[in-house]
């Protein structure tokens, strides 16, 4: 797996097309060719595998709604663009374990994404609104609703999958769970 | 939803709007645009009228967005977690983690700094290289060739071309074709002196300052550092008397003040200079460059410096830099005095470990040396 590695790295625009196609393939290809530059960088900075793979993550989401909304200039190499964003995001939480961050040891040439990294934390503040939620709600409440909203199931085979005995009854627990989910959403 | 029961719940709705749940799910039909054209414009018209419906529909709506934009995170998230589960990360942490060693994780750290730094040094070689003289490499072409013709006087080896024109009257006629100087490197009578002296002689004499000849053999010959070791194969020679210099082993430091004497004429002369780099033609390591006005005839002299210690053998100068002369490191001369079979005619070969020209200035330090250092004649 580990081989093939570097010799797989695909070109830039090969990427973002990928991603625009929402292949899967280029997704797969990018995420590989970085995750050694980003690991050892984490690794490097007082950070284990772990943080390597949520920063590494978090960067490739932002590089990848970036592309879906089309408002990415390829003004730099996507592996600079991708490690800048990571080591921002990497600083940004050693401050917050008010952790040193006088001495960072670099690997990469780095610039400016802040806006980046900053757009992208306040819509994760959403998300991670909607997963405290999702896991406030309870079972089969939770379920119900990823299946629905997340995995685009039908009301039909959610109706099957918990044994409820009509769509009818499987909708009205929906709304219901639906009900509790949006109260604790808009409380907290 | 039976379109009859809609109905049905509309009429309800705007008479009680309290059925939550129910208007919840209007509410997400009507933002998915489930609803048919009638059934919009009623519930927007309810929209108009109740603050709170309105309310209602515009959290919804917030709500489904931001659901939505979730959804697609989530679902991004475990596609990135299934590739992430394909990569050897325990190997790469291995190789990547901060190494104990401080040199590899500098040498990690600074990889394209270093890469860099290398090939400009590469290329100032090569460039430095490219503007030297080409003579310079003939010389040392030169130098190591067999092929000397007689009637060059190369500058480089500062070997003698004796012309028998300039002799004194009153001295014997000598024959020799060149000259260089060798130096006694044991009591016994073993010379040391530039292999580039010799390397083309039919026969080899010495003669000492009182101007005595001696045959001699060549019994060690050192390609590799230009080194050859004389031995006097004469009956009228008798032993000298105790080495007044020590071979020294280790190197010399830059600065040293060093002295040699060698036969570039007829009569011996003090060369007298500072070693001035640890490292001799083109960065040959064997060599220093001294700092010594040398001539032709000075090669394979002894350099000694103020404490009596031989440091090296003088061996060639640049023709195109003034004032680089080199010298063949003396820990070499131990090497090939080491390198002679010590064979059993009983002439054996001992280093001397005593030097008595310490503290003694200069003019008596060569008076003490005078007796050990010779002219060097090469018939052809």
């Amino acid at each position: 797996m580990n081989n093939g590695l570097k010799s797989s790295v695909p070109t830039d625009r090969e990427v973002i097309l990928g991603i625009l196609n929402n292949s899967a393939d280029a997704l797969n290809k990018l995420y590989k060719a970085h995750f050694a530059m980003v690991l050892q960088f984490i690794l490097n900075n007082s950070g284990d595998e772990d943080d390597a793979k949520d920063v590494y993550q978090e960067a490739i989401i932002i590089l990848y709604n970036k592309v879906k909304q089309g408002d990415f200039e390829l003004s730099s190499k996507l592996k600079t663009y991708i490690y800048s964003v990571c080591r921002r995001i990497w600083l940004k939480k050693l401050t917050q374990k008010s952790k040193k961050t006088g001495s960072i040891t670099d690997y990469e040439d780095v610039f400016e994404v802040e806006e980046d990294v900053e757009h992208h934390e306040e819509k994760d503040l959403q998300f991670v609104k909607m997963k405290s939620a999702l896991d406030h709600l309870g079972e089969p409440c939770k379920t119900i609703i990823q299946d629905f909203y997340i995995h685009n199931l039908s009301m039909q085979d959610i109706c099957e999958k918990f044994g409820y005995t009509n769509t009818d009854n499987a909708k009205t627990q929906k709304y219901k769970c639906l009900q509790r989910l949006k109260k604790i959403f808009f409380q907290h | 939803m039976p379109a009859k029961v809609k109905e049905n719940i509309f009429s309800t709705l705007i008479i009680e709007m309290r059925n939550d749940l129910e208007l919840d799910a209007i509410i997400e039909d009507y933002l998915l645009g489930k609803l048919n054209a009638q059934e919009t414009e009623a519930f927007e018209s309810l929209r108009r009228n109740d603050a709170t419906v309105d309310h209602k529909v515009v959290s919804h709506k917030v709500f489904l967005h931001t659901m939505e934009e979730y959804a697609k995170q989530a679902l991004l998230k475990d596609q990135l977690d299934s590739i992430h589960s394909e990569i050897d990360v325990d190997t790469l942490v291995s190789k990547l983690a901060p190494h104990p060693s401080r040199v590899v994780q500098l040498w990690r750290k600074h990889k394209s700094a270093i890469a860099v730094a290398a090939s400009f040094i590469v290329l100032s070689f090569v460039s430095i290289y490219s503007i030297q003289h080409n003579s310079q490499q003939a010389d040392k072409f030169v130098q190591l060739s067999k092929n000397v013709t007689n009637a060059v006087k190369t500058q480089n080896n500062l070997i003698r071309k004796i012309s028998s024109d300039n002799l004194p009257a009153n001295k014997q006629l000598n024959p020799g074709n060149f000259g260089g100087t060798g130096f006694a490197v044991s009591t016994n009578g073993y010379i040391a002196t530039n292999l580039h002296v010799i390397k083309d002689a039919d026969s080899v004499y010495i003669q000492n300052s009182a101007g005595e000849s001696f045959k001699v053999k060549v019994v060690h010959r050192d390609p590799e550092y230009d080194i050859a070791i004389l031995k006097i194969d004469d009956n009228h020679f008798k032993n000298l008397s105790a080495l007044p210099y020590t071979i020294k082993k280790n190197s010399t430091g830059v600065g040293e003040n060093v002295y040699t004497w060698g036969y570039p004429k007829d009569d011996a002369v003090l060369g007298e200079g500072y070693v001035s780099s640890k490292s001799g033609f083109i960065g040959d390591t064997t060599q220093y460059q001294v700092a010594i006005p040398l001539n032709p005839g000075n090669s394979g002299g002894p350099l000694l410096d103020n404490n009596g210690n031989l440091v090296g053998i003088i061996s060639g100068k640049e023709t195109s830099a003034e004032g680089a002369s080199f010298a063949i490191k003396s820990k070499y001369i131990l090497e090939a005095m080491r390198a002679i079979p010590q064979d059993s005619l009983g002439k054996k070969l001992t280093v001397n470990k005593r030097s008595v020209l310490s503290g003694m200035k200069r003019a008596k330090q060569i008076e003490k040396l005078q007796d050990y250092v010779f002219m060097i004649k090469v018939y052809n």
